[in-house]
């Protein structure tokens, strides 16, 4: 791994045809799970190759067993109905869980450890393990049970607690809690705080929070807060105007930024110097120790091609900046 | 006692039937063509239409099928204001392209007139077509060229004047301008800036103009919305919005947004019923709608179609009680 400029991905990858028509398949009951999971393990192989291919240094496993961040969850853990799907933006739709019952583990408890571990066994660099954070967990269900959204959002911080505590059994150097809502309520954001708290409590691993297409100025600097060593941001579709944001506070000494450096929701494939003028930005607010470069978020909504041709850029960039600034 | 839907409603049936979300998948993959596409659009605003139909609303929209966000058919219809990337819509886990500002705003219409007209010609229901008002649009745009806010908030309220004209001869109901940016304090005018603006506003068309509050503090606004013919409130959000709309009468129809548009959970309708009958007294039953509280898009198919149904049952059992 270097030891500056460490690049990496958020979490999903576009699933490969032969898997999405296994996974309608297996929803017709025309194929058993083992069946599915050997597409599910065929396309986790293809994403972690084409990461060590372009060089990351971070890999994930490409989220290919997952059909939505918190509907995974839900669909694996007690408490939770299912819902027909809901529009979230464009073509994109998710199955927005109601909660009916008090939520629990059952029989599902490290549940994410199977993925990593099969990743990681594809490979010596460090793979992420990957959770959804209670708060966004919360606020992207429906809730029937629970009084109110702290109730609730507590109660799902234990489970992902467990979730992430049983990843750093299994060996995961980094575990990745997301956290897209944040934003969403500002008066809550000290909510989400005490939330997160509970999940990492007691983990020494290296813990991260992915955070994306929010109003990051109406939760910064509270923001810093939040208890994880890494803030994994979207900046590339709001133009790099982020780092305006952060120069205005000191960024925090045991803080590191993961930024991101291309837009995963624009077919454009970005220029390596518009790229390279990103992480500059960045670097003059952020020692280049602690900065990491990714995309803006999961890359599952553009195809595989433009999946690789935009890490392809970021990578080219954070080399050639590593190269010009003379950088390890 | 009137009733209505207010906004989108979900592309994708609660059964089988036309997808848009499958039909734009299966155009992305090269296995239908623009005619299928357009087509299964179409048949889609047909479907939410007749559920209206259905349960015998008085007025809706056409569920904004064809629509990618609220702004999508200003930013098709005015020239130099064009769709950015991704923002939260409000506290929904839901995405808007933000509008940009990159030139002189030019009205130039021609996009959501036809798409009027088409949903006018399939419709048995009273059609309105919702828009995003001057203050939430000021306030949710990127301005990269005026750099003087009076002067782009004076454009932005003399092109939806026009947006607003060239709705005047589709057949449509009326016209209604969303202000959630005043609701929830994303734009902040005075009342008597919001009076004026909207007394501008609305003076300018002779088609029918009501002004939706949605997801904030309606209570507060009412005051500025004398010259519309119906002002609809989110009392989901708003409770006591109610108590102010029963302190006085107030000169517009009123709208009552008391099915939560964001709750899987279906209200009762006695319950319901109780609440609006003494709006009913004290407006007149033609003066009084109902409504979700918001378009019902952020819920499930079949749970919007639900709430859709409870208003036909809620009708009907005011009808019973003469209400």
């Amino acid at each position: 791994m270097a030891k500056t400029l460490n690049t990496t991905s958020v979490g999903s990858f576009p699933k490969p045809a032969s898997l999405m028509e296994a996974r309608t398949r297996y929803r017709r009951q025309e194929i058993s799970s083992a069946v599915l999971r050997v597409e599910e393990q065929e396309a986790t192989r293809a994403v972690v190759r084409l990461q060590e291919d372009l060089g990351l240094d971070i890999l994930v496993h490409g989220e290919m067993e997952r059909g939505d961040m918190v509907a995974y969850f839900a669909e694996n853990w007690e408490g939770f109905g299912r819902s027909l799907p809901v529009r979230s933006y464009g073509n994109r739709y998710y199955m927005k869980p109601i909660v009916e019952g008090p939520v629990g583990l059952g029989q599902a408890a490290g549940f994410t450890v199977q993925s990593w571990n099969q990743a990681r066994a594809l490979t010596n660099k460090p793979v992420k393990g990957m959770l959804t954070g209670p708060y966004t967990i919360c606020d992207w269900s429906f809730n029937t049970h629970y009084r109110d959204r702290r109730a609730l959002t507590l109660a799902l911080a234990e489970l992902v607690h467990e979730e992430a505590q049983a990843l750093e059994d299994a060996g995961a150097q980094y575990i990745q809690i997301d956290e897209p809502a944040i934003s969403t309520r500002p008066e809550e954001i000290g909510l989400a705080i005490e939330a997160m708290g509970i999940v990492t409590r007691g983990l020494s691993v290296g813990t991260i929070s992915h955070i994306c297409y929010g109003e990051f100025e109406r939760i910064y600097p509270a923001l810093l807060d939040l208890p994880v060593r890494q803030l994994d941001l979207e900046a590339a579709n709001g133009h790099f105007a982020l780092i305006d944001l952060i120069a205005r506070y000191p960024w925090p000494v045991d803080k590191e930024l993961a930024l991101g450096v291309v837009d995963v929701h624009s077919h454009r494939l970005e220029s390596v110097d518009e790229v390279k003028a990103g992480i500059r930005k960045a670097l003059e607010v952020i020692p280049a120790e602690r900065l990491f470069i990714d995309p803006d978020c999961g890359l599952k909504t553009r195809t595989w091609e433009e999946a690789r041709q935009k890490l392809q850029v970021m990578v080219s960039a954070v080399r050639q900046v590593r190269e010009e600034e003379g950088l390890a | 006692m009137k009733t209505s839907t207010i906004g989108a409603y979900p592309k994708i049936p609660a059964g089988s039937g036309p997808s848009v979300r499958s039909a734009i998948q299966r155009f992305e993959h090269g296995t239908i063509g623009p005619r299928a596409l357009y087509d299964t659009y179409h048949a889609v605003v047909q479907r939410t239409l007749a559920i209206a139909a259905e349960a015998s609303l008085d007025a809706t929209t056409d569920g904004q099928i064809r629509w990618y966000d609220c702004f999508d058919p200003l930013c098709r219809d005015i020239e130099n204001l064009a769709a950015g990337g991704l923002l939260r819509w409000f506290d929904n886990n839901f995405y808007y392209r933000h509008p940009i500002v990159t030139g002189r705003l030019q009205f130039q219409g021609g996009t959501l007139a036809a798409w009027a007209r088409e949903a006018v010609g399939a419709s048995a229901v009273p059609l309105t077509v919702a828009l995003p008002g001057p203050f939430t649009v000021q306030a949710l745009s990127e301005d990269r060229s005026y750099h003087n806010v009076p002067k782009l908030f004076g454009d932005i309220v003399e092109v939806l004047q026009l947006e607003a004209a060239s709705l005047a001869g589709t057949g449509i109901f009326e016209v209604q301008w969303d202000e959630p940016a005043l609701a929830v304090g994303a734009a902040s005018p005075s009342l008597e800036e919001a009076r004026q603006v909207y007394r501008d506003l609305l003076s300018a068309n002779t088609v029918r103009q009501s002004v939706a509050l949605y997801w904030g503090t309606c209570s507060s606004w009412l005051l500025a919305f004398e010259a519309a013919d119906r002002v609809s409130v989110d009392a989901v959000t708003d409770r006591g919005v109610l108590t102010m709309l029963a302190r006085e009468r107030y000169p517009f129809e009123i709208g009552l947004g008391l099915l939560d548009a964001r709750d899987v959970r279906l209200e009762d309708p006695t319950e319901l019923a109780h609440t609006v009958e003494p709006f009913a007294a004290q407006y007149g039953t033609d003066c009084v709608w109902v409504h979700p509280s918001a378009g019902l898009e952020l819920l499930p198919p079949d749970r919007a179609a639900q709430k859709v149904g409870l208003l036909h049952t809620l009708k009907h059992i005011l009808e019973e009680e003469g209400a």
